[in-house]
């Protein structure tokens, strides 16, 4: 029994369910935002300004969904950059 | 502080004598955001990934700060010319600095009470909070002086006929 529940935890663990999102804030700025999401993402300039204005005008960005270690991975990029970013669960 | 030029991976920047000081003495505040400020998730974080997180992060405050330190005694990274100091800087140190500015920013504006635009900044102004908001609009300056060169270093890369493809 506690083999099958192991392996269903992994399992979830390993599907990409979880959200990685950048929540806004009045202090980072918008062009210092823009210059991480690169940095962190590798995107061009134009997707990273696209995610910086979605966290500007309507709160928050929805970066990527990935597996919960690669969610966590990217997470703590973006805090090493002092983002307000957090991993959710996409229920 | 002006970018100047990219150069083999090293970008270059003019800096007077007194905006030098400046650079200096709000870099000395490095670190403000306290490890335990960022949540792993707003929903649901054992308690275990939150302790790595915070780990992870006064980890790199105590590896950037060392560097930091080591930057800031060096005096042969400022190059005296008659306008004030040359200095370079790599893509990886540029990267740093720019996080170790935006702690400074991000801890000033925590400091002064996380306020929500100008008016509550003004209204949260007296003796004590008034040298986080110097903090918060000098590191801010620099950020910005940095991200020009970030961006001038991209562009520079992009045009170069030899330059890896990065994005």
């Amino acid at each position: 029994m506690p083999d099958i529940e192991q392996e269903e935890k992994s399992k979830s663990e390993l599907e990409p369910g979880y959200l990685v999102i950048c929540w806004n804030d009045p202090v980072n700025l918008m062009e210092y935002v823009t210059h991480v999401f690169q940095a962190v993402f590798g995107w061009n300039k134009t997707k990273a300004e696209h995610h910086m204005m979605q966290v500007h005008n309507q709160g928050k960005s929805v970066l990527t969904r990935e597996s919960m270690e690669k969610a966590e991975h990217y997470v703590h990029q973006l805090q090493k950059y002092s983002l307000h970013a957090t991993m959710e669960r996409d229920e | 502080m002006k970018f100047i030029k990219t150069n083999k991976g090293k970008l270059s920047f003019q800096i007077d004598r007194r905006e030098k000081a400046l650079f200096f003495q709000v870099l000395k505040l490095y670190p403000l955001v306290p490890a335990n400020h960022q949540q792993l998730s707003r929903a649901e974080a054992k308690p275990e990934d939150q302790e790595l997180l915070e780990e992870a992060l006064a980890t790199q405050h105590k590896e950037h700060k060392r560097k930091l330190d080591a930057m800031l005694k060096a005096k042969s990274r400022f190059q005296a010319n008659k306008q004030g100091y040359r200095f370079t800087l790599k893509d990886d140190q540029l990267e740093w600095l720019l996080q170790v500015l935006n702690d400074i920013r991000v801890g000033s504006w925590l400091l002064l009470g996380s306020p929500d635009g100008p008016a509550e900044t003004f209204a949260a102004l007296n003796d004590d909070t008034a040298p986080f908001f110097w903090a918060l609009e000098v590191s801010g300056h620099f950020q910005m002086n940095l991200l020009a060169a970030a961006t001038g270093g991209r562009t520079a890369r992009a045009e170069s006929p030899s330059a890896p493809e990065s994005e």
